[in-house]
């Protein structure tokens, strides 16, 4: 237990309320997304239909690179990158390495997106940032990963932004930490029959103080990651290298070996993937071929944490002859403390290091964190009312943001199921998303009382969980019996998840609305 | 020192003080820490625990009682890290568009 003095309490507890006034709301929108990121691949399956679950890696794509790399210019052939698109499909980004002139790096060359059968369904020329955008078939799974990496913000504020939104958090959890005088009794204090005020306090310290380590994680990792590019890299290649950001890559990530540029054709790839599968149990999630076409190529292939580990795997092979070379850490060319640490905060971050259940803990540790922020606000405010009708316009934001955003993510998720199969979802998700915003921005100025406004919020959220399974099968999703035949149980999984949550919060608020009703009738009573 | 400048100068070492100190180790650590077997550790770790810097200064900036040492601490830091990194760039030869060059 730490025991601060009365003063440095004080301090505390204003920090503490401070940081989630300051930056509550625009933390709640960060997390609510993130916590809903955590299963950007099984939405992104469920939006679009993919049924497919044989990875790309697992199915021959050797000579589909060959034929690409036959009518892509040379100049930009340097390096090759493999990973999956839409309903498992292949993505490859033929690219050389270039310095912009604020000395940023960057990727340029062309990016083919291939169809079930190998063949060219789309190609992109630019640099990696102009030719990654959504497409029909992930403008949702993407929109969700957008806002809660950079909320749309244009680089880098966005992710500075974001990064600040993490250090905020990390704040309010070690301040959150500080303030307890009795943690442990605190844990499990739950007054059910207090004032309302008190059991709101409870089921915030309850919530907060069981979510705290998860807290502290996440804003560490969160930070971590928004910095690492923006602002991490380019300072400490400064320190280190003069600012040549190209040699800070080279000594971390690069392959170290003599460097050999005599014309060599590519091993065969399809053996390369075939053996990383047998020997880490499961398909590369990234392939990355250096040095393409030289004597010197050498091919790395990313793997999932292997079970019960948590640091994802990566393997190196000898390019032209398709031979393992070795294993290696994620970072660096051999274990190390600092590798280790920076690797491990993906899995971290992200949950996926033991499948769907670390990412459902994840899910709920999330919902437990948006909880905390939007209940956290509303006690700062029931301190505050007594004395000061002035934040009435922050108790009715709190109901917008806290209601409405959830309510414009899930009419997102409905205009990206009916405009999908038309091919304008990419324009369509984030416009709907916007459209439903601006319906709970007009409802919290023009609903008379922060109940009502509430109340018909949640119940929107409620109605459109249910009928999302519906809008799904009706434009043209496939159906349980077709993706069970398939073993897509994705499509499932998440239609159960969002009848079972709507139908939870539906049922929630009829109880709360014949509680009141019995209450008005209770209080009726003596008068009739 | 009056109550009020006394508050400002807390808020500005825990604000705008944390994150500049923050950077200024970052950039500095990576000049003194051991390379390790990889060659990587004074590279990433600091990157890794930018944010920790950042809150180990922050909540000392709030929570210590004697704002002459907070005051302290974070200026020894950022001389100390700062005069690293002054230092690396004067003793550096007028002319160096070297991009291999190993860290030190």
């Amino acid at each position: 237990m730490i025991h601060l003095p009365k003063e440095e309490t004080k301090l505390m507890v204003a920090v503490h309320g401070w940081s989630g006034i300051m930056l509550g709301l625009v933390l709640y929108a960060v997390v609510i997304t993130g916590m809903a990121a955590v299963f950007a691949e099984e939405i992104g399956a469920w939006s679009a239909g993919h049924v497919e679950t044989q990875s790309a890696f697992a199915r021959p794509f050797d000579q589909s690179v060959r034929e690409l790399a036959a009518r892509t210019p040379k100049e930009f052939q340097d390096d090759v990158d493999l990973f999956e698109i839409g309903d498992h499909n292949l993505g490859v980004f033929f690219h050389r390495h270039e310095v912009a002139p604020s000395g940023e790096l960057i990727n340029r060359g062309v990016y083919y997106q291939l169809d079930r059968h190998g063949r060219v369904a789309g190609e992109l020329r630019g640099t990696g940032e102009e030719v990654f955008g959504p497409r029909n078939d992930d403008a949702l799974s993407s929109f969700l990963v957008d806002t809660h990496v950079r909320l749309h913000v244009p680089d880098p504020w966005g992710l500075l932004l974001t990064g600040a939104m993490g250090l905020a958090m990390l704040v309010a959890a070690i301040s959150g930490l500080l303030i307890h005088r009795h943690l442990f009794k605190d844990i499990f204090t739950l007054r059910r029959d207090a004032n309302p005020v008190l059991v709101d306090r409870d089921r915030h310290s309850v919530a907060g103080t069981w979510s705290l380590p998860f807290a502290f994680v996440l804003a560490f990792t969160g930070s971590f990651f928004s910095f690492f590019g923006t602002v991490g890299v380019p300072i400490v290649a400064m320190a280190a290298f003069g600012g040549d950001q190209q040699a800070f890559s080279d000594t971390v990530f690069g392959q170290p070996g003599t460097p050999d540029p005599a014309p060599r054709p590519i091993g065969n790839l399809d053996r390369i993937a075939a053996d990383a599968i047998g020997r880490t149990g499961g398909a590369p999630t990234f392939m990355t071929i250096e040095h393409f076409g030289r004597a010197d190529a050498a091919v790395t292939t990313f793997h999932d944490p292997k079970s019960g580990d948590i640091e994802p795997v990566t393997l190196v092979y000898h390019g032209a002859s398709a031979t393992f070379d070795r294993e290696k850490p994620s970072i660096g060319s051999k274990s190390s403390a600092g590798g280790t640490l920076a690797a491990i905060m993906a899995p971290l971050h992200f949950g996926n290091f033991a499948g769907v259940l670390s990412k459902a803990i994840w899910f709920g540790l999330g919902f437990a964190m948006c909880y905390v922020t939007l209940t956290g606000i509303r006690l700062w405010l029931a301190r505050r009312r007594e004395r000061q009708r002035a934040f009435d316009w922050l108790e009715r934001a709190v109901s917008v943001v806290g209601f409405g955003l959830p309510l414009a993510l899930l009419a997102a998720a409905a205009g990206f199921l009916v405009a999908m199969p038309l091919g304008s979802a990419v324009y369509w998700t984030p416009a709907t998303f916007l459209a439903a915003s601006a319906a709970a921005i007009l409802a919290g100025v023009v609903v008379p009382t922060h109940a009502l406004l509430s109340r018909g919020l949640a119940i929107s959220i409620g109605a459109l969980l249910v009928a999302l399974p519906l809008i799904r099968l009706a434009s043209s999703g496939p159906a349980w019996p077709v993706a069970i035949e398939n073993g897509q149980l994705a499509i499932m999984a998440v239609d159960i998840a969002m009848f079972a949550g709507g139908g939870w919060t539906l049922w929630q608020l009829l109880g709360a609305t014949r509680r009141r009703g019995a209450d008005h009738d209770a209080s009726l009573e003596p008068a009739e | 020192m009056s109550p009020r400048i006394r508050k400002w100068t807390r808020i500005g070492f825990a604000g705008p003080g944390a994150v500049i100190g923050a950077l200024a180790i970052m950039a500095g650590m990576s000049l003194w820490l051991p390379r390790g077997t990889a060659g990587i550790d004074n590279l990433v770790l600091p990157l890794v625990f930018l944010p920790l810097i950042w809150a180990g200064l922050f909540f000392h900036a709030c929570l210590d009682a004697r704002l002459g040492r907070v005051v302290l601490v974070a200026l020894g830091l950022f001389a100390l890290h700062g005069g690293l990194v002054a230092q690396k760039f004067l003793g550096r030869p007028a002319v160096t568009a070297v991009t291999s060059e190993a860290p030190r």
